[in-house]
């Protein structure tokens, strides 16, 4: 009995325990998932990735390009594209003289083909629909019809700058300009524009200057027609800053168009070309010499005969057969002079002279169509004296604007840039290049040069312009071409604290009757210069002064514009 | 007592759950909000994007020029024209060119049509 008392107690007891188990299982259980729904819902785990936030950024806009004062040059727009599937349509006539009805451009006999034909699963109606055109259509409500989004890169300006801001295609990646820029070389650049936040980009700045670039695209427009060149360009530096405020290369092309066949000529030449720039080098020799002290501005040369170097003779296109100055070896750009003052210098010094200022290297900026320098292939004693008046050496117009910008903004090397930079930035990235006073001497010449030389039209009274001119003739067969000339103007004002500097450069111009038979750069890239720089001075905020001497002129002119109105 | 607690705990739980629906459902519809008030932010962007394009296009510089030339009977500014602060005293004409005459309807337009 007492035994099974015993054992009854024990089967109560095992009952409690199991029951006691039972909970403390529960409660573990619990427990657990009460932790691990603390654990989900307060902690925010980082290694978990949010799909919608991945696919976001997969799709990451492309930034709009805009101009130093904020103009859009480039953007993306929403558009849709119109397709059709021919095995939901049940109706052909109807479907066929519907859309076309809505779509007028689409030729009725050709859709119909295209929907009928065995087989077809898809057909595109319309790539690149506009939102009124894809709700027109949409709204016919005819089964199979749909659409979908796709982003379009327009560029509002038009033909303005197409150069320069490049173009992509059509699955919007960039293959010119900046804009392959932009996914290339600038793609850290880029991807620190995108705010993930908000999901958008903010727009990517370029240096240009639409006012501007107006003003140069649209005199030296004038230019090639007036002087009947087959074609032309011409830049706007900042030479403090090295930023490009304008770059026209003629003829352009229109980037929206979808035929990006472009010609040759099409091509930038400021940038995707090197020239024989002449005697505009004559102010890189210059710069050398008065830098290494083998010359002064007092110093004189013996102009009176030809070069002798070998077999080659050297002789003066403004022949004036006397000993000149330095000043007037400028002004008459005598070639004797000058090759005179390279050889005094040394072959050995004047390459690293070249090498120092940036015209034996490929000119590095944000465009992607960039040449390299084409270099003579031994730096001879002859080779020396010719690349001292710019023969035998051919670089970017670009590059040629940037080396003399370098030279007389005080001596500082600033790299070129097309993205807008500040003051701050500029005087961080520049190192000297030559001496102050240096520069100081070649801003004189230059402005000699205007007041008294070769570059006499360029004088827009006020703005203080300063220049040198550069008449090359052109290589063909690889012999000079006495007639064909590329002319050249490279200069810079206000002279007393050089800001801006501008090139302007025309191929093969010709002589007319208003230039008295002329055909070299003072009757023609000269006046074109003048005029860009009458028309940007004031946009570009340069105070005008007068001398007694401009006060005189103007009264002059004024006198005559009396007389003859 | 345990009937009473009991009780209390089913009404609790009606209770609860009738607030945890209505709250979900307040959620819902804010979600809802949310949603669409952000397909119509990405929307005004790209309404914005749009007409800024067609600012551009239509302000672009190239048309300006032909516009200006076609309807304004202005020159290109020379640097003559431009005064320094400093003389702008004797630089101003003792009487006005023009007089803007106020009763017009466009006193600007009368203005520059007086000085062509």
């Amino acid at each position: 009995m007492g035994q099974s008392e015993i054992s009854h107690a024990d089967g109560k007891l095992k009952g409690q325990n199991r029951i006691r188990l039972l909970g403390i299982m529960f409660s573990v259980m619990f427990i657990a998932i009460a932790a691990q729904l603390g654990n989900l819902t307060l902690r925010k785990s980082g290694e978990v990735v949010n799909p919608e936030v991945a696919a976001h950024e997969a799709a990451r806009p492309r930034p709009d390009i805009v101009d130093r004062n904020g103009v859009v040059m480039a953007t993306d727009i929403a558009v849709a594209s119109l397709f059709a599937d021919p095995r939901k349509i049940s109706d052909f006539d109807e479907a066929v003289e519907l859309i076309t009805a809505t779509l007028p451009e689409l030729d009725a006999k050709t859709l119909r083909e295209k929907l009928t034909a065995p087989g077809r699963a898809f057909v595109w109606l319309k790539r690149q629909a506009s939102p009124e055109e894809r709700d027109a259509v949409y709204n016919l409500g005819i089964p199979g019809v749909g659409y979908v989004n796709e982003r379009k890169r327009v560029y509002p300006l038009g033909r303005l700058a197409a150069h320069a801001i490049g173009y992509v295609d059509v699955d919007t990646k960039g293959i010119a300009g900046i804009e392959k820029f932009l996914d290339d070389q600038g793609a850290l650049y880029t991807a620190s524009l995108s705010e993930p936040a908000t999901q958008t980009t903010a727009p990517a700045q370029v240096s240009l200057d639409m006012r501007v670039q107006q003003a140069v695209t649209d005199e030296v427009a004038k230019a090639i027609v007036k002087f009947k060149a087959k074609s032309g360009g011409g830049i706007i530096l900042n030479t403090q800053t090295g930023e490009v405020l304008a770059l026209a290369s003629l003829p352009d092309y229109n980037p929206n168009s979808n035929d990006k066949r472009l010609t040759s000529d099409q091509q930038n030449k400021m940038t995707s070309g090197v020239y024989e720039l002449g005697s505009v080098i004559k102010a890189v020799t210059f710069a050398m010499a008065l830098d290494a002290g083998t010359a002064t501005l007092t110093s004189s040369y013996d102009a009176r005969f030809p070069l002798v170097i070998g077999s080659a003779r050297i002789s003066d296109f403004h022949a004036e057969r006397r000993v000149l100055t330095v000043p007037e070896v400028f002004t008459y750009s005598s070639n004797i002079g000058t090759a005179k003052m390279a050889l005094q210098v040394g072959v050995e010094g004047h390459v690293a002279f070249l090498k120092r200022v940036g015209l034996l290297d490929r000119l590095v900026t944000e465009l992607p169509e960039s040449a390299k320098p084409l270099l003579p292939k031994h730096w001879s004693k002859l080779a020396s004296a010719t690349a001292a008046f710019g023969q035998g050496f051919a670089v970017q117009p670009l590059q040629g604007v940037s080396v003399v910008a370098n030279l007389i903004n005080g001596g500082m090397a600033v790299p070129t840039t097309f993205m807008k930079r500040s003051n701050e930035e500029a005087s961080i990235l520049s190192t000297r290049l030559i001496r102050p006073e240096t520069s100081l001497a070649m801003q004189k010449l230059f402005r000699l040069n205007v007041t008294e030389g070769t570059a006499s039209k360029a004088d827009v009274i006020g703005y203080r312009v300063g220049g040198k001119t550069g008449t090359a003739e052109k290589v063909i067969g690889g012999r000079y071409s006495p007639n064909k000339n590329l002319t050249t103007f490279i200069g810079a004002f206000p002279m007393d604290n050089p800001k801006y500097a501008i090139l302007v450069m025309l191929d093969e111009p010709q002589a007319s009757p208003e230039t008295y038979g002329f055909a070299t750069a003072g009757w023609n890239a000269v006046p074109t210069a003048a005029k860009i720089i009458e028309r940007i001075a004031p946009l570009l905020g340069v105070t005008p002064v007068f001398t007694e001497e401009d006060k005189a002129k103007l009264e002059k002119l004024a006198k005559n514009a009396k007389k003859e109105g | 007592m345990f009937k009473f607690f009991n009780g209390c705990l089913v009404v609790a739980v009606l209770v609860s759950g009738f607030f945890i629906y209505s709250l979900e459902h307040s959620t819902r519809a804010l979600e809802r909000q949310i949603a669409h008030e952000k397909k119509t932010i990405s929307q005004e962007r790209e309404a914005i994007k749009l007409l800024n394009a067609e600012w551009s296009s239509l302000t672009r510089p190239e048309r300006l020029q032909k516009l200006a030339e076609e309807q304004l009977k202005l020159q290109p500014m020379v640097a003559s024209q431009v005064v320094a602060e400093a003389d702008l005293a004797a630089a101003v004409p003792d009487a006005a060119l023009v007089k803007p005459s106020l009763d017009a309807a466009d006193p600007i337009a009368a203005i520059l049509e007086q000085m062509q």
